[in-house]
């Protein structure tokens, strides 16, 4: 109070009344301004200026603060890892200004405008960075079905698909409610094998989302998932086929891309139904091809631009001298079903490798060289990809993920211009201690992963592959990936480390959560949840949902 | 001194602050103030016949703003993007106007409106810093003191938000 009587004497009578009060200066200062006093503060601040007052608290909820926030910790960091984005911008156009910055593939949430909550989308990442989550399960099945059953994943519903329940989708949000159900019975209402499930990857507005599933005798159905009436519609079921099982799908409407047990590629294309929600026509066969290449697991993809559509098939390769490795046929056709291009591929070998190139490819590993004597080529590339065969394929351009038996991941870069493909030389991701039985690759690069026992899930950062330098120390120094770690109470199976997993023993002496093992090693994710398929000891199944909200 | 000084030395400028005090300053430096310098273009070059007068900043405040703008003459002008982040991470202020900014809490907030008024995004920015750095690293309770700010929310009410906001905290 002393400074504020010397004060006085000075002042005229306004000064004097607001010393009086004692003011809060702060509080008074336009709002604009004390946004721009927050967009100094670093995140962890902000939220706690979320707590001094009402005013503070509304303010660094402002949306355009969580947005640079967001640019700066996420999108940044990417971009100057992604090699070629840096030369292509101007370099020191590369920061934060909602007018000019590059938002990479996070440019929807830009665009959606005022609708994006950016502290939301923060959090979101932010949880992903860590690994934070919470785990809930979904029971499935209480008997083991046969075949073990399909899931997928999409805009936060999990389709799951055997021929006991038929087709079920759960919303994978806070309450995991059925959303519907339909049977998946043939047209004379005989029971069929779903085999394979796809779901449509074309951006839609009507709200519906389509799944196409795959039969053992070679049928396939489309189905409509109707949120408003809880309920699936199916719009078309193609008759039994002779050519065999159908072993994968693709969906890109109106395309629809299938294959065989025995490599029968065919591309089909619906037209355009009268009604939204209508039956679709019998679809046109633009193409087919047999090949006998291909080996499981395969992986099948579809991309469409406004000229052409890429069909393209991953899968395992056997090869004389050193076990498998990964191949892809791409055929790029008009819309109206031409073929303009087909190209194959094979994953750059490095016994091709000229020193120099095999130098600039794999540096990062030349000090962990450990030459065993008369195999000096096998073993001398230790970042290159396990020789043993794939268990798990997971395609999303450009990104060609393979999981192997041996607690390895390989991770391929597609490359596919207009003059040519390939695929880089594989490069091998450690971090898992026991094997691995699934992994999924997706948006941004950003894949997950999970071992046998199920004990273990990994999320994995592949973005810019493993050419950048950056992702190299990276993975030297196990980096790439994070161990999520759910915050469930209580569950603290996916913490335990490896001691005492003496199965037999722990069987015996309880029935724990944490005694169940995937079963079919089945994974995937959007952008808010991991969802793995495990089957209980009892043989019941269930799905795990880690929600990273 | 009279009004009319402006022929005696074509590079001063004369200003006349809230309180009505009458000052000189020389003509880069003053430019640093964009309202000044959009206020001289429009004169088309030619130096005001009169003190420009400006109302919201009194001489004592005036005296801050004109040393700062005299230490950082020679600096690039400011980009004219206000967006553009090249605003470096929020600790960085350079030593000098670090000094500078030690004053008490009235003449700080005195000079960020300051700087706002008379469009001086750097000075505005070093003001902006130093609040922020006064903010960071605080609990609520400390911010609350630092700047006698009313807590208006029930116990409640801020428990609940610390909850929604525990993801963010290190585990």
């Amino acid at each position: 109070m002393k400074r504020a009587h010397e004060g006085e004497v000075n002042s005229e009578h306004t000064t004097k009344a607001r010393r009086l009060s004692n003011p809060d200066r702060l509080s008074r200062l336009s709002e604009e301004l004390l946004v721009r006093i927050l967009s100094f503060i670093p995140v962890p601040a902000l939220l706690v200026c979320q707590r001094v007052n009402k005013k503070l608290s509304r303010l660094s909820f402002d949306s355009e603060l969580w947005k640079a926030a967001y640019y700066r910790t996420f999108v940044l960091p990417r971009a100057s890892r992604i090699p070629g984005i840096k030369d292509a911008a101007i370099p020191n156009r590369l920061h934060y200004s909602s007018r000019l910055s590059k938002w990479l593939e996070d440019g929807y949430l830009v665009k959606d405008g005022t609708q994006t909550n950016w502290k939301h989308q923060y959090r979101l990442r932010h949880n992903w960075t860590r690994g934070q989550c919470a785990v809930s399960e979904i029971v499935v099945a209480e008997r083991p079905p046969d075949p073990p059953l399909l899931v997928m994943m999409s805009n936060s519903i999990v389709y799951a698909a055997d021929s006991i329940s038929g087709l079920r989708a759960w919303s994978s949000k806070t309450d995991r409610e059925l959303l519907a159900s339909t049977p998946v019975f043939g047209d004379a209402d005989t029971p069929r094998l779903p085999i394979s499930m796809a779901i449509d990857a074309s951006e839609k507005d009507d709200g519906a989302e389509r799944v196409v599933i795959g039969f053992e005798d070679g049928s396939f159905s489309i189905y409509a998932l109707r949120r408003d009436f809880k309920r699936f519609d199916t719009l078309f079921t193609h008759p039994p086929s002779t050519n065999g099982m159908l072993s994968a799908l693709a969906y890109s409407s109106p395309y629809l891309l299938t294959m065989t047990e025995d490599h029968l590629l065919s591309l089909y294309a619906f037209a355009k139904p009268s009604t939204t929600f209508g039956p679709l026509d019998p679809p046109k066969l633009l193409y087919s091809l047999r090949s006998h290449t291909a080996w499981p697991p395969v992986s099948l993809s579809l991309r469409t631009t406004a000229t052409s559509m890429t069909a393209a098939i991953a899968y395992s390769l056997p090869t004389y001298l050193s076990g498998w490795t990964v191949g892809m046929q791409e055929l790029r056709l008009s819309h109206k079903g031409e073929l303009l291009e087909s190209r194959l591929a094979t994953a750059a070998d490095e016994h091709s490798f000229t020193l120099s190139s095999y130098l600039s490819a794999s540096s990062s590993s030349a000090c962990s060289l450990s030459p065993i004597p008369g195999n000096a080529r096998e073993t001398s590339v230790p970042s290159g990809p396990s020789r043993s065969k794939p268990t798990s394929m997971s395609y999303s351009h450009p990104y060609l993920l393979v999981a192997h038996p041996d607690n390895t991941l390989s991770l391929y870069l597609v490359r596919s211009t207009s003059t040519a493909l390939s695929i880089s030389s594989g490069n091998r991701l450690w971090g898992h201690t026991s094997s691995i039985s699934g992994a999924h690759v997706g948006m941004r690069g950003k894949a997950v992963s999970v071992s046998r026992l199920g004990d273990e899930l990994r999320v994995w950062d592949l973005e810019g592959g493993m050419t950048s330098s950056a992702n190299r120390k990276r993975s030297r120094n196990g980096e790439l990936s994070v161990r999520v770690q759910p915050s469930k109470t209580g569950d603290e199976n996916i913490e335990d480390d490896d001691t005492g997993r003496q199965a037999g023993l722990r069987f015996a002496l309880d029935q724990r959560f944490d005694d169940s093992s995937v079963s079919r090693g089945w994974v995937g994710f959007d952008e808010k949840n991991v969802i793995v398929l495990r089957e209980k000891s009892e043989g019941s199944q269930a799905l795990v949902v880690y929600d990273f909200t | 001194m009279a009004a009319t000084t402006t022929t005696s030395d074509a590079s001063l400028i004369a200003i006349t602050t809230s309180d009505g005090i009458l000052m000189h300053v020389e003509r880069p430096v003053a430019e640093r103030s964009i309202l000044i310098k959009n206020l001289l273009e429009d004169l088309g070059g030619e130096a005001p016949a009169e003190a420009i007068p400006i109302p919201n900043v009194n001489e004592a405040v005036m005296k801050k703003v004109v040393e700062w703008c005299g230490h950082h003459r020679n600096d690039p002008a400011a980009s004219q993007d206000d967006d553009s982040d090249s605003r470096k991470k929020s600790t960085d202020i350079d030593e000098w106007d670090q000094k500078f900014m030690q004053v008490d809490q009235e003449m700080l907030f005195e000079i960020i409106l300051a700087a706002n008024y008379l469009d001086i995004k750097a000075l505005l920015d070093v003001g902006c810093k130093t609040v922020a750095n006064m903010i960071k690293g605080k609990s609520p309770d400390e911010i609350r003191k630092t700047f006698n700010i009313q807590n208006d929310f029930t116990p409640e009410e801020e428990e609940q938000i610390r909850r929604e906001n525990e993801w963010a905290e290190d585990r």
